[in-house]
């Protein structure tokens, strides 16, 4: 009577442990994405508080990570249709040797991140553009032929107009790189034309390889001097820039 | 003493034997059965999302690459979930007053996350990594199937530990090519046999005897 007793118990024991492997399923730590009751706003990850510099993200160079120069004073020119046509406070050289590695990284990202706007030969038709999102300025005219690789930069990094920043969604290699294949396309898309800041000679036609550049940032500070952020006339600010990370609530039991 | 059984109850007593080892084997395979049904590996179940987002608009309709949204599936562990913020790359213009988004600017309004049920969910002993995947020529619909043509996403596969194994026994012909990866309606089994075989070279991929030791996925 009681041997079948302990059976019993054990077989019931049994059974209920089969429910414990989900301790180990779902471990009481965070994963990327888990949400946290703890914080008001529910994620787990934490952003980092303003300012703070991760060893080895100092960032220093200037001219490589905001692709802008520092002190200028002079104000940008606008057009008769209000754009932009000169950019005073931007570098006009890359901050880094553009090599044929660098452009084929480009035209990957470039295909990913912009071209579903700007079109593959970045004339503005993209598929997006085409379901109704606003038509962005051809690359191949000649205001942006002679636009600084620093504005193309600076446009991918922080937006302009009704475009937003891409600088939570491609490194800043990978923008540089981006740049470096929008100044190629420009080329092949203008033979016979050459944009004043281009990577200098092309192989291809399809695919110019510049020369690496090795540009030191202070070497451009003799452009006219002007304060750097009252030349934003066509630029809407982008305050609200807050990259939401979307949590995921727990598992599928 | 009287007889404690009746005789019949040696047949009985035979029949048991019988029938216990027959409803073993009939638990058993109820058991292998279930533990691969859907119900408790979660595949084909389609999750009541937050936003109504549908892969097959947007990938599928308006040929966005999943790393627009999924950045850092090249790179790290996690494929990366989209913020709030790149939603609103676009949905600041255009669809800027749909009903459906509206909890996609309510988000973003408040700086609230947007909570996405989870579809796919590894249980936490197991390691997994998606760029190693994706930089070693397994596309996303080999795991995922053709999310480019779901309007929710499900799971495709029953991510359990004999599922990784098939393929980690003999990954060759799971490869593609580094072009086709992010697209969902290549099918690999369409390659030669010499060009699998050279695509696994050119990957570099381990042996077999690597891919399938234990602590490759219980670190
Ligand atoms: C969602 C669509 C979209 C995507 C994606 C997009 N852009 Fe734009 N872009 C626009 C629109 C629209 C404009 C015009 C903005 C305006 O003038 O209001 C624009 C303008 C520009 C300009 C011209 C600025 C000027 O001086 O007029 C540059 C340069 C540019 N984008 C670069 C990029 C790069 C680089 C990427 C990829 C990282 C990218 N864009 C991705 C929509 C987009
Ligand atoms: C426009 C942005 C966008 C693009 C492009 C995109 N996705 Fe997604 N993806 C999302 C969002 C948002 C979710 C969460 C909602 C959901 O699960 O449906 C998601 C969820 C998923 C999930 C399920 C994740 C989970 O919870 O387990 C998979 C798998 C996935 N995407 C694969 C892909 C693949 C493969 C591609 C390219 C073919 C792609 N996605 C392109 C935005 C995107
Ligand atoms: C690159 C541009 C782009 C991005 C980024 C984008 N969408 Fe969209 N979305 C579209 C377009 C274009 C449509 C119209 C789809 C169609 O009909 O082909 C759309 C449609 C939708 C709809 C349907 C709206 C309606 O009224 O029917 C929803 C919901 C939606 N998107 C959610 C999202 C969410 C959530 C995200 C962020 C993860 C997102 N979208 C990111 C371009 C985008
Ligand atoms: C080898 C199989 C495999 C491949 C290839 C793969 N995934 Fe996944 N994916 C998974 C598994 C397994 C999970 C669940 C991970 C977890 O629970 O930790 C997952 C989860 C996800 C998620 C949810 C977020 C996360 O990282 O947990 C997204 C989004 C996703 N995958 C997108 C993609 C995209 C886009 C691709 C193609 C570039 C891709 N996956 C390729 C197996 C794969
Ligand atoms: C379609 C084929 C396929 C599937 C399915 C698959 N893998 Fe893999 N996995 C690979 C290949 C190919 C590699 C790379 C092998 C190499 O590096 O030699 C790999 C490598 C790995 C690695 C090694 C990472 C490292 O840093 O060494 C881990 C861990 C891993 N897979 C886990 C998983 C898990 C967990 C699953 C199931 C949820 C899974 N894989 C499903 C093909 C697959
Ligand atoms: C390719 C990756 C991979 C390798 C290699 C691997 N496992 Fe697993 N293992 C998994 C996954 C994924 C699961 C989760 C299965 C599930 O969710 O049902 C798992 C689950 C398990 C479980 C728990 C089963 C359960 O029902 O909860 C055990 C025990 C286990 N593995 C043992 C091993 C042993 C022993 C080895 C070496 C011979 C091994 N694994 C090698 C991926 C792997």
């Amino acid at each position: 009577m009681l041997k079948s007793k302990l059976l019993w118990i054990l077989t019931f024991s049994l059974l209920i442990t089969a429910g414990c492997r989900y301790d180990m399923q779902d471990q009481p730590r965070y994963k990327v994405y888990k949400s946290s009751d703890w914080f008001q706003d529910g994620r787990a990850s934490r952003e980092l508080p303003e300012g703070t510099v991760p060893r080895g993200f100092l960032r220093d160079n200037k001219a490589l990570y905001t692709g802008k120069i520092e002190g200028v004073t002079a104000t940008a020119q606008t057009n008769e249709q209000g754009q932009q046509i000169t950019f005073p406070d931007v570098v006009s050289e890359f901050p880094m040797p553009v090599t044929q590695e660098v452009l084929d990284k480009g035209e990957q990202k470039f295909k990913v991140y912009c071209s579903l706007c700007h079109g593959a030969f970045g004339n503005g038709d993209g598929m997006i553009v085409r379901r109704g999102f606003p038509k962005p300025p051809s690359y191949n005219d000649d205001r942006l032929r002679n636009a600084p690789v620093g504005h193309f930069f600076d446009v991918a990094t922080n937006g302009w107009g009704k475009m937003q920043g891409y600088a939570s969604q491609v490194s800043v290699a990978d923008r540089w790189a981006i740049v470096a294949y929008i100044r190629a396309l420009q080329i092949s898309q203008n033979p016979n034309k050459t944009a004043t800041t281009a990577p200098t000679t092309g192989k291809t036609e399809e695919k110019p390889v510049a020369t690496p550049t090795p540009a030191p940032a202070n070497t451009n500070t003799n452009v006219a001097p002007k304060p750097s952020n009252t030349n934003s006339n066509v630029k809407t600010t982008n305050v609200t820039n807050t990259a939401a990370k979307p949590t995921k609530t727990g598992g599928n039991k | 003493m009287a007889q404690l059984f009746h005789k019949s109850a040696n047949n009985i007593a035979k029949a048991s034997i019988v029938g216990a080892i027959v409803l073993a084997g009939v638990a058993g395979f109820a058991y292998t059965v279930i533990a691969r049904s859907s119900y408790l590996t979660g595949r084909y179940i389609e999750r009541q999302q937050p936003v109504q987002f549908s892969h097959r608009h947007h990938v599928g309709d308006d040929g966005i690459d999943c790393r627009y949204c999924h950045t850092t599936v090249e790179t790290t562990a996690s494929a990366g979930m989209p913020p709030t913020q790149t939603c609103m790359n676009c949905h600041s213009q255009i669809w800027n007053d749909s009903p459906y988004l509206e909890p996609v600017r309510a988000s973003y309004r408040e700086n609230k996350p947007i909570k996405w049920e989870r579809v796919h969910d590894l249980p936490e002993f197991v390691y997994f990594n998606h760029s190693i995947h994706v930089n070693k020529g397994i596309g996303c619909s080999s795991c995922h199937g053709d999310v480019a043509n779901m309007a929710s996403v499900y799971q495709e596969n029953t991510l359990q530990m004999e599922w990784c194994i098939a393929c980690h026994k003999d990954p060759q012909s799971n490869l593609r090519p580094k072009s086709e990866i992010f697209n969902t309606a290549f099918d690999p089994s369409t390659l030669s046999e010499d060009e699998q075989k050279k695509l696994k070279e050119d990957y570099k991929i381990r042996s077999r005897e690597m891919l399938t030791s234990c602590s490759m996925c219980h670190r």
